[in-house]
């Protein structure tokens, strides 16, 4: 680290943040409040409330329902994990890094589309190619003799979900991890080749150390957006067959807009955020205390 | 260790057709301490790449030992390469930076731990053994990579790619020092590549002067520096480099340009052959006879720089007396002499 | 290099992966309905562009695609703006509460916009945007500020604060350095934050949905309603998903060459 001039100290630099603040309080705190407001309360509606504490807590830390999407959630998020990084890892060693020609732009951009598709677009996109009846891959499965229905069959319709999934998201591991490569001098390669250092140990001493800050945002963000998930799966499966699919997202929505049980829905909205702050603090002081260690 | 020769090389990149190297010939001794020396462009990267195997040269040899290595990847030819910066493995303590070269060789676990433990001792760096690199000095991650170099049993040739760059000025001593007894102690051959005549002079038992043109000379420091075989040569090795005027100035060849070090000449009184007045006078330190330096004298025929005694001021009419010169025709030395 | 062929099928595998199920896209929406549900075709034996014709006759749909690009560019603008400032100071200065407030902006980003599904709802009917772009391009902000902020801020901090102190040397105004000078060596920071807000407001469909009723009706949610409609017609729901993926693909293209520096500084999405 060279000498960095430390940057002045001035409460007057509260004016250039005000504008943000503010328009984030607009829009995360006064519903924030709310939702924590009526999660202590028995809405009957609007005009008659109770104060009930933490039963709405109790309550939905209890539901087997929320306890099973709870759980269907944590699976959904690990698949997604194991199966993207180490994907995307090895699509973003698969573009060439050499800069002149048009090749590496265009996969570039070509791997950025599935990220720009509308959410539930990616949906409708899965739902015509994964038909058993109109789809491409599902018709060629049945052709195959697979008895392939990811609108019956739960299996199928999880391994339907893990495939958008990876589809939809992929791209964005790869982007990041090819970002990180590219920052690699190749002083390094050159190196590890005279010390007579195999692939594997290329991967895994010259470029896994350097792809570690890319890697550990990918993972964050891979992990709180698959535990949001909500759209895809809507439109995919709608939480079926059965309840097989829904995810937690899909469960409060369904709550919160379809029931109309407020305290409820706000108690396991505050449970919900709660739990992705607390995966992504856990997750985050773990890399740093392995960074103390080293 | 080696004995390499390059053999009437050629390069270009793909899609040029101009040469960066042109049958470009060179041999460097088994146990030597060579040094590259050259300007930026003058194809001394390109030329360390065909050493160390990551280029293949478009016509001629690379030999070791005499044996056609041309189209063998470095990792086949047993070169150790030190670059511009530290490139250690940043997961692994200094231990295992040392160790992985030789586990990859299969040597025995104890024979690993002797060498490291003798290669550390004698470079002084036992104490950082477990310190990742992260938490090393730039100096003592460079060290770190050049014991990564010595440490390997079988190697060839370390090529040394300006080592000392990103090092701290005032340290770039101390590691130049431990390269030198590291190469005199172990007598493996390096090539050192730089663009600093001073580490060129003061590492190498041979420097050769790598221009667009070619090599211009190989040698050792001394005669690099008493005898130039290009006016090229004379003109970027020393600081001020020679002094060129035209030899007829001085009674000899018309065709000629003479050559002299600043230390070859001195200033008198007018009238002389060569005369002019002093424009600038640079002290450099003390000796019996007084004050030591360099005077610049703007001559009819081009500024000249004189370096002994400051004899005479800013301003002073002076003449100057070459006492020793070197004669050039064409830019090719042929031949000099002494003025009694 | 040493790097082997495995990646390189791998990348080729994947590419197929991504392009399969756009082809298929591609494919339904030049075929009207009765040829999809009629039979299987890998290649479209009676290619039509009725599906895409519907949709620029029916003002269901084109209002549609206006009241999304309404939002979306309100969104992107509003964010620009508030975040252009605030991660300049974050870059510049330090500040009673700096870090905490920083580190507040970003958990935002992790709140599940399914939490804010119902209180949204009832802020944005109480002060009367409810069914308005306004109210959606909002609610975006409370995802697409804190992003911008710490994509802007990544960028902001890697230009020396020596430029700012230079041009406060050769006597020019902040305004004029801010706006002349500082903004123009950051346009590629802008493009690329510029294209995460377009990207996050055009994608997301949840809050969209909530918070629009008839009128603003955006893009994405006309979609999902027509599924439910009398049977579906795939052919012109294909046609639709096509021209929601056009305005992204023009949007990375001009952004390209910042793209892979915004993703080094890992400060995306």
């Amino acid at each position: 680290m060279g000498v960095t001039l430390l940057k002045p100290y001035t409460n007057r630099a509260w004016l250039g943040v005000l504008p943000v603040v503010l328009i984030v309080a607009f829009s995360a705190v006064v519903p924030l409040m709310t939702v924590v407001n009526y999660s202590v309360q028995d809405i009957l509606d609007f005009n008659s409330r109770f104060y009930v504490g933490l039963q709405w807590y109790q309550q939905t830390l209890n539901d087997p329902r929320f306890v099973d999407a709870f759980v269907r959630q944590l699976g959904f998020s690990t698949a997604v994990l194991v199966v993207e990084v180490p994907l995307g890892i090895v699509v973003a060693k698969g573009i060439p890094r050499a800069g002149k020609g048009l090749l590496t732009p265009l996969l570039l951009v070509f791997l950025a589309v599935p990220l720009l598709v509308p959410w539930n677009v990616v949906g409708t996109i899965w739902q015509m190619y994964a038909r058993p009846d109109i789809g491409l891959l599902g018709v060629l499965l049945n052709n195959w003799g697979l008895e392939y229905n990811y609108a019956a069959n739960p299996l199928d319709a999880w391994l339907t979900l893990l495939a958008m999934d990876v589809w939809h998201w992929t791209s964005l591991v790869a982007l990041l991890a090819f970002a990180g490569l590219s920052s690699i001098p190749p002083q390094y390669y050159q190196a590890a080749e005279l010390d007579g250092a195999n692939r594997w140990q290329v991967f895994r001493y010259v470029e896994l150390p350097r792809l570690r800050g890319v890697l550990v945002i990918a993972v964050l963000l891979r992990l709180m957006d698959s535990f949001m998930i909500y759209t895809e799966p809507f439109v995919l499966t709608g939480g079926g067959p059965g309840n097989t699919t829904t995810f937690l997202s899909q469960y409060l929505a369904t709550m919160a807009v379809g029931q109309f049980d407020l305290g409820p829905a706000a108690a396991f909205s505050v449970i919900y955020f709660l739990f992705i702050l607390l995966f992504c603090w856990l997750f985050y002081t773990s890399v740093m205390a392995t960074d103390g260690e080293r | 260790m080696a004995r390499i020769s390059l053999d009437q090389v050629c390069f270009h990149y793909p899609d040029t057709s101009t040469n960066v190297l042109d049958k470009l010939s060179l041999q460097v001794e088994d146990g030597e301490a060579h040094a590259l020396l050259g300007a930026s462009g003058a194809g001394k990267s390109t030329l360390l790449n065909i050493l160390s195997g990551l280029l293949v040269p478009t016509a001629g040899r690379v030999l070791f030992n005499g044996r056609d290595v041309s189209q063998q990847r470095g990792r086949a030819r047993k070169v150790a390469q030190v670059f511009q910066f530290p490139v250690l493995y940043e997961s692994m303590s200094v231990h295992h930076n040392l160790a992985f070269p030789l586990r990859n060789l299969g040597l025995p676990r104890a024979e690993i731990a002797a060498r490291i433990g003798d290669l550390t001792h004698s470079l002084g760096i036992e104490s950082i053994l477990t310190s990742t690199p992260s938490r090393l000095s730039l100096f003592e991650k460079q060290l770190v990579a050049v014991a990564k170099a010595l440490i390997r049993p079988d190697v060839s040739v370390i090529l040394l790619d300006e080592p000392l760059t990103a090092v701290e000025p005032r340290i770039k001593w101390r590691l130049r020092q431990v390269l030198r007894k590291a190469q005199a102690d172990s007598g493996v051959t390096m090539i050192y590549v730089t663009h600093d005549q001073t580490e060129a002079l003061t590492f190498a038992d041979r420097v050769s002067v790598l221009t667009e043109q070619g090599i211009l000379q190989t040698d050792t420091p001394q005669n690099i520096y008493d005898s130039p075989r290009h006016e090229f040569v004379g003109h970027f090795v020393g600081s001020p480099g020679m002094n060129f005027v035209p030899a007829q100035i001085l009674g000899l060849g018309a065709q000629q340009t003479l050559g002299f070090r600043p230390e070859w000449a001195t200033l008198c009184n007018p009238p002389a052959a060569m005369s002019g007045r002093v424009e600038r006078v640079r002290a450099q330190g003390t000796a019996k006879d007084g004050p030591l330096g360099i005077m610049r004298v703007q001559t009819a025929c081009g500024e000249v720089n004189i370096r002994g005694t400051i004899t005479h001021q800013v301003g002073d009419e002076v003449g100057v007396q070459v006492q020793r010169y070197l004669l050039f025709e064409d830019q090719v030395q042929v031949g000099g002499g002494d003025f009694a | 290099m040493n790097r082997g062929h495995f990646s390189t099928w791998v990348l080729v595998g994947f590419c197929l992966y991504l392009l399969l199920p756009l082809y298929w896209l591609f494919s339904m929406a030049i075929r009207d309905n009765a040829d999809i549900v009629g039979g299987f075709e890998l290649i479209p034996a009676h290619p039509t562009l009725a599906n895409f014709a519907e949709i620029f006759s029916n003002p269901v749909w084109y209002q549609a695609f206006g009241n999304s690009l309404t939002y979306v560019v309100i969104n992107t603008f509003v964010s620009l703006l508030v975040a252009i400032p605030a991660a300049y100071t974050f870059s510049r200065f330090r500040f009673l509460g700096d870090r905490q407030l920083f580190f507040w902006l970003l958990t935002n980003r992790m709140a599940p916009p399914a939490v804010f599904l119902l209180p949204f709802f009832q802020l944005y009917s109480a002060i009367g945007l409810f069914d308005t772009p306004l109210a959606v391009a909002l609610a975006h902000c409370l995802f697409t500020v804190p992003l911008s902020v710490w994509i802007l801020e990544g960028f902001f901090s890697a230009v020396p604060r020596a430029l700012d102190e230079m041009a406060r040397l050769d006597g020019h105004s902040f305004g004029y350095f801010f706006l002349r000078i500082f903004l123009p060596i950051n346009r590629g920071a802008i493009g690329v934050t510029l294209f995460f807000c377009f990207m996050f407001s055009w994608v997301e469909l949840l809050l969209a949905r909530t918070l629009s009723g008839s009128d603003a009706k955006p893009v994405v949610v006309v979609m999902t309603r027509t599924v439910s409609a009398s049977g579906i017609d795939w052919g012109v729901l294909a046609a639709a998903g096509v021209l929601t993926v056009l305005p992204g693909i023009v949007v990375v293209w001009f952004v390209r060459k910042h793209l892979v520096k915004g993703f080094a500084l890992g400060r995306v999405t």
